[in-house]
């Protein structure tokens, strides 16, 4: 029996290609996100042993809460003291800041895209000299050499840099490697880098240090000169050795790579499972196509547990075939990973790549599992096949009854469904909520589909008739054999039905979110000018320049702005990291209408208020008045009183503090947002006047912008406007990776009418004799396709927009508080997908045509 | 006799298999031709050329030298999108079996040709030629749902509805116990007398090929020789002295 179902696969070569392919793309997909974030994490170790090499010990001030961005500074007296120490053979102060922008030589600033723009003082330890000098002059700076030569930047030219405080003027005089000597090990950060005193002037933080480095030197060990260090520093300051740092850089790096690895390993494990509805389909035809000779070697006298033993067995195969090609073709696929999204803005690293025995386990398993699972109900059917088969042309398959199908659908979508509202409205933790919705999600697409074949027939009748009408005999042929088998119509249109699910759902919550936002903004929004970096707003490691926003406040076409600032895990309250915002309490609500319920910001007191969203007012059960004890990055603590209770957390937040309580506590001077009022401005004046006023401020703006780059300014119609394009391109991106999914579900479909057309030989040898052309022959595969397509579109996006408009109840309105259905966007995706199904089917169509028509009515 | 007379004829048909050591004479020079209006049957043991004959009379296959007519069109000149337009319009089929496409109807597959070419059919003809196969209450059934008789007269109609210049019918009745198959095979000779349909059947069973105005014999791929007005006793004794 195994020599016969190898033998049986070698003569079939299309028929064993096609049930790979799809197998091949989940494990190749899988092994590609594991490898690629396996050597990323290996280049990021690498790199993170170069960067805490060179000192051996590091001085900074003890944070306990809050992003590494706001450590607090260590006073530069500090080093003295620590020169003092026995066995301190060099101090390496360090002072850095992020936002620090250069301005190219077009008048372009260079943003971070994605990583960091940083400015540095010289680094000793890591910083090696390609061209030119070390900065020493106050008005000279060196920069990174993948930023030098991508910008074009040139020593011995001016270059204007902006840093989170003011703009200054620096010549270039250096190019340098980060992390080693030979090559610039740069992570896609830019850097620039001054002489000591200036990056502290310029940076804001004079007389202040980031952190102090040390080497030890002579005969005491580090361990004695850190004790020593830290007796002398004091208890508000910590000293740690090089492995802390390199530890801490490396997880820092880490949890970045798994945000990376876990957004890829979902849309892979959607890929893989969109696979096993192709496998499961592929079988249940192949098996339904071998009745013939299954039934002849049941007549020979092989017993119905051989039979489904060589179906399993075949699975088998197929399952390691394809592993074994996914793996190769995935650890090809990693680099071409890497490569795309280095295209599309991101700077990964390069290193070799790395196939660990725990991505070969996970291919394999996934692999060779999906396959056996698929074959599994096949292969049981394959068990009854009678020997009658053998002779009886007609002899179908035992088709799971209808009833059965209702009940095991229906179970399993309700089941699902349940799963789905815990996920969503009572799970408490994130990996829950995931947990919940996943198994849900999954056990409603596997309901719907079992369920699907029932309605399939009268559907595909439905969505037939149109393309009958138009396109005669052909349309009616495609409508018929769409009809033909609702079982295999139905599990071809799953594969499609689950990335049109998740695209739908995209859909809806992204257009809510959107619709949802504007609202905000049209209601709740009184300054008629917003400022922000290009890169976005409140983007911590993208903040602008404290002198853009005076330089602004200056202009008298301006009434006055209204500064925000933002910092992730900025403070702590009850033992809880929150995200904190700052603005101007006194004029804060002249620009903004966060809608107080309770108290009120203007005459509060800055230094010692805070604002409250009413969520979290409710979870901790406080009123206007009450305190609150909240810690600072700096590890101060606060009392604070509530000042106002607000409802609306689309620009707020949870939590606000007064810009007082911010430069109190935290280094940064960054802005992640600026409101104006234009000054004689307001929405009662006539429409000519308005323009008039806007089209003056415009104009007074533009030399603030032209030093400053980085910034733009747009009143209202212009921020709503890239409000939505920002949301849109980000719902773009992940409607992108989901269309992955759809690609894996066209080979299904193409998978499919392949196997259709083959079973259909006869069929097509009489049509073409009777007088159908290989034209109409095509045509009626390839609407066949679309119907297909079309089905499982409507079924997905039907889905999709249940869970979207579940996951819009679901979230709280401060974030989402309106429905919107784009009914428009939808059938957009209606038609991509009968677009794909025209794609899907050009192979079988032009297999069908190419039939020899003889040999096709006498086909066996 | 003028070409044209002939509803299809070949000359010197020769259609040869492998090569060398293994080629096989499926025809070996065959001149015949079917005149308009006549049943012809062709006749032969297994392997005679009997099937290929038919097929490359039809524009199924193709020669490897000679020529074959239908209508005094060379189908060796077309192109196979001219042979397909040639079968759809000028030639009917009733195979065997798997006659019907099974996701239309009966009275869709009657009309499958002239539906093909987006013409409409003549309903008069197609009625009458429904009527005269009893076919009436059946026509919107599918062929699954018609018995292997009822599947036949339907392959049959669907072979006159469109008035072809002739018909190559290929065992028609071989599926069929004799009862049905006799009154294919009457519809068919009524479909000569009546409506100067012109027929060619291939067959291995006299009393089917005593339906027909005329049998050819092959043998090894050449005609042998030919029968007026057959009987089953006739082709009978004529299948004997051929030692078939």
């Amino acid at each position: 029996m195994f020599r016969l179902t190898v033998k049986n696969f070698l003569d079939k070569k299309i028929r064993f290609a096609l049930t790979t392919l799809a197998v091949v793309a989940g494990v190749t997909m899988i092994v590609a996100v594991f490898t690629m974030t396996d050597s990323l994490r290996a280049s990021f170790d690498g790199l993170a042993s170069d960067i805490a090499e060179g000192t051996d010990l590091t001085v900074r001030t003890v944070q306990t809460i809050g992003s590494d961005l706001d450590r607090a500074a260590v006073p530069q007296e500090l080093a003295e003291t620590i020169s003092a120490i026995d066995g301190v053979a060099e101090i390496d102060p360090g002072v850095g800041s992020f936002n620090t922008v250069i301005t190219d030589g077009n008048g372009d600033a260079i943003l971070p895209s994605g990583p960091p723009t940083i400015g540095t003082n010289w680094s000793k330890s890591q910083y090696f000299l390609t061209a030119g000098d070390i900065p020493e002059a106050s008005d000279e700076f060196a920069v990174d050499a993948t930023t030098a030569e991508v910008n074009d930047l040139r020593i011995g030219n001016r270059y204007p840099i902006t840093s989170e405080v003011e703009q200054r003027e620096f010549k270039l005089v250096g190019i340098f490697n980060f992390g080693a000597p030979d090559e610039h090990r740069s992570l896609g950060q830019t850097m620039a880098s001054f002489e000591l005193d200036t990056a502290q002037d310029f940076f804001g933080l004079t007389g202040l240090y980031s952190e102090i480095g040390v080497r030890v030197g002579g005969t005491e060990s580090v361990e004695k000169v850190q004790a020593a260090t830290a007796a002398a520093v004091g208890p508000k300051y910590e000293v740690v050795t090089s492995e802390v740092i390199e530890d801490e850089t490396q997880s820092n790096f880490a949890s970045i790579i798994n945000v990376f690895n876990t957004i890829l390993l979902v849309f892979a494990f959607i890929i893989v499972f969109v696979a096993a509805f192709i496998i499961n389909n592929t079988f249940q035809i192949v098996v339904a196509q071998r009745i013939r000779e299954l039934g002849l070697l049941r007549a020979v006298g092989a017993t119905g547990k051989q039979i489904s033993r060589s179906v399993r067995l075949e699975a088998l195969i197929v399952g390691v075939f394809s592993t074994i090609v996914g793996i190769g073709l995935g650890v090809v696929g990693g680099s071409g990973l890497r490569w795309m999204l280095n295209t599309t803005g991101f700077t990964l690293p390069s290193g070799p790549i790395q196939l660990q025995p725990r991505t070969v386990i996970w291919a394999a398993v996934i692999g060779i599992g999906i396959t056996f699972a698929a074959s599994l109900i096949p292969a049981r059917r394959a068990r009854t096949i009678s020997p009658v088969a053998a002779i009886n042309t007609d002899q179908r398959l035992a088709a799971t009854s209808l009833r059965r199908r209702l009940i095991g659908g229906g179970i399993m979508t309700g089941v699902g469904a349940v799963s789905l509202a815990n996920g969503l409205f009572v799970a408490s933790s994130t990996r829950a909520t995931l947990t919940s919705m996943g198994i849900g999600a999954v056990l409603v697409f596997i309901g719907v589909n079992t369920l699907s074949p029932s309605f399939a027939r009268p559907i595909a009748h439905l969505l037939g008739r149109p393309i009958a009408k138009l396109f005669g005999t052909p349309g009616r042929l495609a409508q018929g054999n769409a009809a033909r088998s609702p079982r295999r119509t139905a599990s071809t249109a799953g594969a499609l039905m689950i990335g049109l699910a998740l695209v739908g759902m995209a859909v809806v919550v992204g257009s809510s979110l959107t619709k949802s936002f504007l609202q905000t903004l049209d209601n709740a929004v009184e300054a008629d000018y917003f400022v922000q970096s290009r890169v976005g707003n409140f983007n911590p490691s993208a903040g602008f320049s404290q002198e853009a926003a005076t330089r602004i406040e200056e202009l008298p076409e301006i009434g006055d702005i209204v500064r925000y600032r933002f910092s992730e895990d900025g403070m702590w309250i009850n033992g809880k990291a929150e995200d904190l915002f700052s603005s101007d309490f006194a004029k804060v609500t002249d620009h903004l209408n966060a809608q107080i319920i309770a108290g009120g910001l203007r005459d509060a007191d800055p230094a010692t208020s805070i604002a409250v969203h009413s969520d979290p007012a409710r979870d901790l059960d406080l009123a206007v008045g009450d305190t609150l004890e909240v810690t600072f990055p700096d590890n101060e603590t606060e009392t604070l009183s509530v000042a106002a209770i607000f409802d609306d957390a689309s620009i707020f937040g949870n939590w606000m503090v007064d810009n007082v309580v911010w430069e109190e506590h935290i280094n940064s001077r960054q802005l992640g947002f600026v409101t104006a009022t234009i000054a004689g401005f307001s929405d009662d004046l006539p429409e000519p006047e308005q323009e008039q006023l806007l089209a003056a401020t415009a104009t007074a703006l533009e030399p603030v912008l032209e030093s400053f780059p980085s910034v733009k300014a747009e009143n209202r119609v212009e921020f709503r406007q890239g409000q939505q394009d920002q949301l849109n391109s980000f719902l773009a991106v992940i409607q992108v990776l989901l269309a992955l999914s759809l690609v894996i579900a066209l080979i299904g479909i193409a998978n499919t009418l392949a196997l259709s057309v083959f079973e259909r030989t006869r069929e097509i040898g009489l049509l073409r004799a009777v007088g159908m052309t290989r034209r109409q022959l095509r045509r009626a595969v390839r609407w066949e396709a679309v119907i297909i397509a079309v089905f499982g579109a409507i079924l997905g996006l039907a889905l999709g927009v249940i869970f979207g408009v579940a996951a819009v109840v679901a979230i709280p309105d401060s974030i989402i508080s309106s429905i919107s259905i784009p009914i428009g966007v939808l059938l957009v995706y209606v038609v991509l997908a009968a677009v794909a199904g025209i794609l899907a089917s050009l192979f079988p169509a032009w297999r069908a045509s190419r039939m020899n028509v003889l040999e096709a009515i006498y086909h066996e | 006799m003028t070409l044209t007379t002939f509803a299809a004829h070949a000359v010197e048909a020769t259609k040869i298999y492998g090569s060398g050591d293994t080629e096989v004479r499926a025809l070996d020079g065959v001149d015949v031709s079917f005149p308009a209006g006549e049943y012809t049957a062709i006749m032969g043991p297994s392997g005679s050329g009997k099937s290929t004959l038919m097929h490359c009379m039809a524009g199924l296959d193709t020669l490897t030298s000679g020529q074959v007519f239908i209508d005094g069109a060379d189908l060796g000149a077309l192109s196979d999108n001219e042979l397909t337009l040639l079968r759809r319009d000028n030639v009917g089929f009733v195979f065997q079996a798997f006659n019907l496409v099974s996701t239309l109807t009966a009275i869709e597959n009657i009309t499958l040709p002239a539906d093909l070419a987006g013409a409409d059919p003549d309903h008069g003809w197609v009625d009458q030629v429904v009527g005269t196969v009893g076919l009436d209450d059946r026509l919107s059934h599918r062929p699954n749902e018609l018995s292997g008789g009822q599947q036949q007269r339907v392959a049959v109609s669907r072979a006159l509805a469109n008035r072809p210049k002739i018909i190559f019918a290929d065992e028609p009745t071989g599926n069929l116990d004799s009862v049905t198959g006799n009154e294919i095979l009457a519809f068919m000779r009524r479909a000569v007398d009546d409506f100067q349909q012109t027929i060619v059947m291939v067959t291995h069973d006299p009393s089917a090929a005593s339906y027909a105005d005329r049998v050819v014999f092959l043998v090894d791929g050449r005609i042998v020789n030919e029968l007026d007005g057959p009987t089953p006793e006739r082709v009978l004794d004529m299948m004997k002295q051929l030692g078939a």
